[in-house]
């Protein structure tokens, strides 16, 4: 099982899968000939070409094995990716000020220590920080809280 | 003389007050980034690239340039003074730098690595100036099928430098080949993987997949490892010894000389000279043994040689329009953002911006050793701001640069999808640097291909029938076989687990 889970042939597994999905996604594009290349051909070509470097990696790295892949932690990466997506569906609709709360927060509680006072000094320095350099130095045009500024 | 003339007119376009001071600012958040460990350049410049939309061509140029070599000086002061690289370009000089501090050498460490940058980066830029013009004569000569292959033997030499199996590498660049083919066909319009977004329609903006890649997957990383600090050594004097002094020159010489032939090759740059030289000198030292306890060469050999690496790697992305790493990729994007498509043309038809860019990178490097030696205090103190603080600020710096690249939110999204696809990247150890470069030179390469193909009705060996690409293509072809030699594999190997250790 130890080689199932090793970097490389996970590796490979990604370029596989990148592959197949390129062909898959890529089917409608019409290939055209060498002279006249339609959309298609060149995807086509890199497909394959990504198909056939995966299998290679993954079936040398079923030989070999190789260094096993680390364990992930979930919480930073969820956290993290959570707060960016929060971030991008607040800040059209209620202004760069809730959505900085709403990052700075849940990113916060991705690291192993969250202290409340830290976190509120961290927003107020940053809110000051981005509406100086952005709203103001940049003269983006950002609502800070929607409707009000 | 033509070369003066072109560097008056360079000097006169950087020494205008905007161009100082974005100069200065772009030094300024380089050294900061550069003082800062999770974070580096290439995040930080890509973090920056919508803000450059707002400024004049020089101005933006000239800033980005200053935080990638600025980055280079700040790097060096974490090394010696807390063990942690700003930058990877500066690991090697924790190894002697750390020791020289624990010895109480500090403040004499500080000063040989930054008097040494200042003198590679003028040697560096000195070689910019002299190299671009011949190099550029010959680029006006290249037809669709050169461009192509210069544009494979770049790639290739990308992979030599990722660390890692050169088979993951050589994947890497070809995904992001694959991804780089996302958008309209410039040839029949037709969309490709597009998926019915009309966001997609303009094909994936590189800046988000930077920020993605370089920013938020090392963020998490980071935040993983739950990173601490060590106390900061205080420094004393600045002045070296006048030992120090003879035996420091001698080191920053052989240093800048490696880095510049390192920064100009494809593929090459700063981390690459900065290893280099620290080997060299461990090499050719009388007394090898005192490497590792604080010897002067291992700090002024590295540091001179990471900044002249800096500085010479501008040669291709100036003159071929072809970057040599990571960085350089985004310069590119800067320069398409302005509408300056770069290459040759550049220095004929902008010479403005072309001579004043290398001018405000001298100009650079001199506020730097200002910024960096009497300041020295205040960078200290930024060391002690813990990382949960800086995580969360990263964070919503790339968010809102990310938003205002087109004021859309669907490039946030895109930023957090970079990111979990850069964690994934990171878990299997893949390199992200490839993946970047394929990226840009992607939709480049392949308008290339395919207009040296209808040029050649469809025959393949227009490749090797042209005696500038068939060149090139045996320099590609050569850096495959060598790669694959097991002695040069043994010593590859070796060398990135140097680094790793």
């Amino acid at each position: 099982m130890n080689r199932l889970l090793s970097k490389d042939f996970l590796s490979g597994v990604l370029f596989i899968a990148f592959g197949l999905a390129a062909l898959w996604f890529g089917r409608n594009l019409a290939p055209g000939t060498a002279v006249r290349m339609g959309p298609g051909y060149v995807p086509h070509m890199l497909s394959y070409i990504m198909l056939f470097l995966g299998l290679i990696i993954a079936i040398v790295a079923l030989y070999t094995g190789g260094e096993r892949v680390e364990t992930p932690q979930w919480r930073p990466i969820t956290l993290v990716t959570i707060g960016i997506v929060v971030f991008a569906l607040l800040f059209e609709t209620t202004g760069m000020f809730p959505a900085l709360v709403a990052l700075v927060l849940i990113a916060s509680f991705g690291g192993d220590e969250f202290k409340l006072t830290e976190v509120i000094a961290n927003i107020v320095v940053l809110t000051i920080l981005c509406i100086i350099v952005f709203k103001v130095g940049l003269g983006m045009n950002i609502a800070v809280i929607n409707g009000v500024w | 003389m033509d070369l003066l003339a072109n560097l008056v007119i360079g000097m006169k376009v950087a020494l205008s007050f905007q161009n100082l001071l974005y100069a200065f600012v772009g030094c300024m958040v380089g050294t900061l980034i550069g003082v800062l460990p999770g974070i580096g350049p290439v995040a930080t410049i890509a973090m920056l690239l919508p803000i450059t939309f707002h400024l004049p061509p020089v101005s933006a140029l000239i800033m980005l340039a200053g935080i990638y070599y600025g980055a280079q000086y700040g790097g060096s002061t974490t090394s010696i003074l807390v063990n942690l690289p700003g930058e990877a370009s500066s690991v090697v000089t924790c190894i002697d730098g750390y020791q020289m501090a624990r010895n109480g050498r500090a403040g004499a460490a500080l000063s040989i690595s930054a008097l040494g940058s200042f003198f590679a980066g003028t040697v560096g830029t000195i070689i910019i100036v002299l190299f671009a013009q011949p190099l550029t004569e010959m680029a006006q000569k290249f037809g669709p099928a050169d461009y192509c292959s210069l544009m494979a033997l770049g790639l290739v030499a990308a992979i030599v430098l990722a660390s890692g199996s050169v088979l993951k590498a050589i994947a890497m660049v070809f995904l992001g080949l694959l991804i780089g083919l996302v958008g309209t066909d410039v040839n029949t319009g037709a969309q490709r993987f597009t998926f019915d977004i009309p966001e997609l329609s303009d094909g994936i903006d590189f800046a988000p997949v930077a920020m993605g890649l370089f920013g938020i997957a090392e963020i998490v990383v980071n935040l993983e490892r739950k990173m601490s600090r060590s106390g900061a050594i205080k420094v004393s004097s600045l002045w070296p010894t006048r030992e120090e002094t003879r035996r420091a020159w001698p080191a920053v010489l052989r240093g800048t000389t490696i880095g510049s032939i390192l920064g100009v090759l494809p593929g090459g740059g700063p981390t690459l000279g900065a290893f280099s030289a620290y080997t060299l000198e461990k090499k050719i030292s009388r007394n090898p043994g005192q490497f590792g306890k604080g010897a002067v060469e291992g700090v002024a050999a590295p540091e001179s040689a990471n900044n002249a690496a800096a500085q010479t790697s501008f040669i291709p992305m100036l003159t071929l329009g072809i970057p040599s790493n990571a960085v350089m990729a985004l310069m590119v994007g800067a320069m398409i953002i302005q509408g300056i498509q770069p290459g040759p043309e550049v220095m004929t038809k902008k010479p403005d911006l072309f001579w004043g860019m290398i001018a405000s990178m001298w100009i650079g490097n001199l506020m730097l050793v200002v910024i960096n030696l009497p300041m020295i205090g205040m960078w200290v103190k930024l060391l002690t701001v813990p990382y949960r603080f800086l995580a969360p600020a990263i964070l919503l710096f790339c968010s809102i640069g990310a938003y205002s690249l087109q004021n859309s939110t669907f490039h946030v999204v895109q930023v957090a999808m970079f990111g979990v696809l850069g964690y994934v990247f990171v878990r299997l150890g893949c390199e992200g640097a490839p993946f970047l470069l394929g990226l840009v030179l992607g939709p480049q390469m392949e308008e290339y291909f395919r207009r040296a193909m209808l040029l050649s009705r469809g025959d393949p060996s227009v490749f090797i029938q042209r005696p500038i690409s068939l060149g090139l293509l045996i320099a590609t072809a050569v850096l495959l076989i060598l790669m694959a030699l097991p002695s040069l594999r043994k010593a590859r190997e070796e060398a990135f687990q140097e680094e790793e250790a």
